[in-house]
């Protein structure tokens, strides 16, 4: 049979237990709001029962452990919806403001090409006249301008993006750092049979910061977590990290290594792999289109030109020039002379023979295999399709993100009704041991009043 | 069931998807147009440069039109005054050949006759805006310049070349006759019909001033049939304008079938992104304050 003292001591632990339950509750409470923050649960089991006799009694109630809620699948895929979905946002930041250099169809190369040929033709109807021969000077050198401009923007968007390549490779190897400095705490804890919850929470919301940077795949090692890049290089592995370094690659632009390997073209997602998409694949891209628009389009007029004959009856000389290695950014006038346009097929000043050969590049496909103003149009087209290909994958992987948090905020989110219920039913069991302990004094004072009673009779 | 108990990630993201979806009404609202990027339509994008290429070459050519317009009238109205000229010279030359004139007559005849030849050498060099329009494409200097000793009493300094304008699509006008066809062609040679009447009405032979004034004529009408060529391109350059401002319509009308926005369209989806939104502002601030402990106090 039990005794008093051991009902006594039952009531004394349900009230620390209680106690301690309500410091669980008040903690996630607490915490409702704290991003990463898994809700954390009491584990509450019976006390080994005692035989007295052929009797069993229980011995109250044990906190067995306190545990945080969490699921290893959902964060891991959240982790990589987040890595595309920063990526495809970095991606679509940096392509608007491309996409933006060839948003208007009544400025740009497009017109500009349209008002040269406009001013060749205008010059048709009458070839011996300066003032339209300076106009065709004037437009030739609009057009000039304006594949200048379009490809020094273009590569200062490369040269911005360049530089956040490097920033956010810093951001990245600070966050490996903390991961391999919690990393070491929470294997430290493990070895010693605790529940690392607070930390493996601050651990999960760097390695989310982490996946909005770049691609990194989570393995579970005996040395606690490893995470490597996404071509298997190592950056976090326990307790160490890893930092990634900037080199200059082969297209002059910053590359990402990893020890000592260059893991550039490996990297995919993330605001790194976004960054490095349209820095080394979408501008480049339409930086060739434009080359090759500004190159065969100056090889057709000056092919042109050299049909025909100047004002002053010698052979048309070349219009335009440029160089090889970046013909829109090179792209400049060989001459800014009018009376060196080549009108004349017969070398009289008055024939306007040869404007017809001009034209012709207007209507005749470059060796491109589109006219110079269908493939401007191709380059425009592409560039509106970069940026709506990123736009549509921003909305589905936000959608699908938003999904997912959502699930595990169902398994691991705080809910103030929950907790409310539960403070109001530890309150209870609180207020109820309490009154055991009370009631159990009262018995025993009871108790020693008999004896002493018995002692003075 | 347990669900997520923190919904405002949710209704912030319907949320921006109302306002992003209010912004896009506001923004074809304001422009009027459909692409405002080329992500809106990538291809409408492209046919849009396309489109605006063709409204700015139908504008040219408008305009060469018109430029051409005041180049083939002063051709055409030059000639005009030329026959006027010769059909002068012409009864000038049935004048000398009647029999009854005396030698002094013929003489006066004659110098008239020479005035003419004089007044049609600088009809022949007509120029429009500082080009000769009658040289080929010689066109910087005076095609034809007196001569007494050459068989045409002129010499022609022009040469045959003759220069074309595009003025539409696939249309493509010869601008110009050489001079050396219009007054010295093989079917009527008006300079040495001249000369040979002035010669005839010097020596006083009847019969030749005759035979001047006959080949005159024919050759004034090898002229006019020349002349025919002009009035063809003044037809066709006005039937070109009519052309071109119908084209000019119809690719606007072609922009607008891609690019323009559908105002009435774009008002309902203004509203509807409004009615969203505050519907959802309106859920959020009746469901934040719900929970438990509110019930309890």
């Amino acid at each position: 049979m039990g005794s008093l003292n051991s009902a006594m001591w039952i009531a004394a632990h349900a009230l620390d237990v209680n106690q301690g339950a309500l410091d669980v509750t008040t903690n996630n409470i607490a915490n409702a709001n704290t991003p990463g923050y898994s809700r954390e649960v009491v584990d509450l089991s019976e006390g080994t029962p005692v035989e007295i006799g052929y009797l069993t009694f229980g011995t109250g109630v044990n906190l067995q452990q306190v545990q945080s809620v969490r699921n290893q699948v959902l964060t891991l895929q959240i982790a990589e919806q987040t890595t595309q979905q920063s990526g495809a946002q970095t991606q679509l930041n940096s392509l608007q403001q491309v996409q933006a250099l060839f948003a208007d169809p009544t400025q740009g190369i497009g017109t500009n090409l349209t008002a040269f040929f406009n001013s060749l033709s205008q010059l048709s109807t009458d070839p011996t006249n300066g003032a339209q021969r300076s106009a065709v000077i004037t437009a030739a050198q609009n057009l000039a301008t304006s594949f200048n401009q379009t490809a020094q923007s273009l590569t200062s968007n490369q040269a911005t993006l360049n530089q956040s390549v490097s920033n956010t490779v810093n951001q990245i190897n600070g966050l490996t750092k903390q991961i391999a400095q919690i990393n070491a705490q929470v294997g430290q804890m493990q070895q010693l049979g605790k529940d690392p919850g607070a930390l493996l929470d601050q651990e999960n919301q760097l390695i989310n910061q982490l996946s909005q940077l770049t691609n990194v795949s989570e393995t579970q090692t005996q040395q606690g977590l490893t995470l490597t890049t996404g071509n298997g290089t190592a950056l976090v592995v326990g307790n160490q990290s890893y930092a990634l370094q900037v080199g200059s690659g082969t297209n002059g632009m910053q590359d990402v290594f990893s020890q000592g390997q260059d893991i550039t073209s490996t990297i995919q997602g993330g605001a790194l792999g976004g960054t490095i998409q349209v820095r080394d694949q979408d501008i480049p891209g339409l930086m060739t289109q434009l080359n090759t628009l500004a190159s065969q389009f100056a090889d057709g007029i000056n092919a042109a030109q050299a049909k025909g004959f100047d004002l002053n009856g010698n052979p048309g000389q070349p219009l335009f020039s440029y160089n090889a290695a970046g013909a829109a950014s090179s792209f400049a006038m060989a001459t800014t002379d009018p009376n060196a346009i080549a009108a004349s097929s017969d070398g009289t000043p008055g024939s306007d023979g040869n404007i017809a050969n001009l034209m012709a590049v207007e209507t005749q496909p470059l060796p491109s295999g589109q006219t110079p103003t269908d493939s401007y149009a191709t380059l425009v087209a592409q560039s509106g399709t970069f940026a709506s290909q990123a736009q549509a994958e921003v909305t589905a992987t936000t959608t699908s993100l938003n999904q997912l948090n959502d699930q595990l905020g169902s398994i691991s989110g705080v809910s103030i009704n929950e907790e409310t219920a539960n403070l109001l039913n530890y309150q209870n069991a609180f207020g109820a041991a309490a009154r055991v302990v009370s009631t159990i004094n009262q018995l025993t004072a009871t108790v020693l009043n008999m004896m002493s009673a018995n002692s003075v009779g | 069931m347990r669900i997520n108990p923190n919904f405002s990630p949710d209704i912030l993201a319907d949320l921006y998807t109302a306002q992003s979806q209010e912004q896009t009404a506001l923004q074809q609202l304001a422009s009027g147009k459909l692409i405002n990027m080329p992500s809106d339509n990538p291809t409408g994008a492209a046919e849009m440069v396309q489109n605006q290429a063709r409204q700015d070459q139908t504008d040219q050519f408008l305009q060469n039109t018109s430029s051409l317009e005041g180049l083939v009238q002063t051709a055409d109205s030059t000639l005009s005054s030329v026959v006027t000229a010769l059909n002068r010279a012409v009864s000038l030359g049935t004048q000398g050949a009647n029999g009854t004139n005396s030698k002094t007559d013929m003489q006066s005849i004659a110098e008239q006759v020479q005035g003419i030849q004089n007044q049609m050498v600088q009809l022949a060099n007509t120029s429009y805006k500082g080009s000769f329009i009658f040289a080929g494409t010689l066109t910087t200097a005076p095609p034809f310049t007196l001569n007494p000793s050459s068989p045409d009493g002129v010499t022609y300094n022009g040469n045959t070349g003759t220069n074309s304008v595009q003025i539409a699509e696939g249309n493509i006008v010869q601008t110009n006759l050489p001079g050396s066809q219009v007054f010295q062609g093989a079917g009527g040679d008006v300079f040495g019909a001249l000369q040979q009447l002035v010669t005839a009405l010097q020596s006083g032979d009847t019969t030749a001033v005759g035979t001047a004034t006959t080949q005159l004529g024919s050759s004034l009408n090898y002229l006019s049939q020349q002349r025919v060529f002009y009035g063809n391109v003044v037809n066709q350059l006005q039937s070109n304008q009519s052309y071109l401002q119908q084209e000019q319509v119809n690719l606007k009308s072609e922009a607008n079938t891609v690019d323009g926005a559908n105002l009435a369209q774009a008002a309902t989806n203004l509203t509807q992104a409004q009615t969203t939104q505050s519907a959802a502002l309106a859920a959020l601030a009746k469901v934040i304050p719900q929970n438990l402990l509110q019930y309890l106090q």
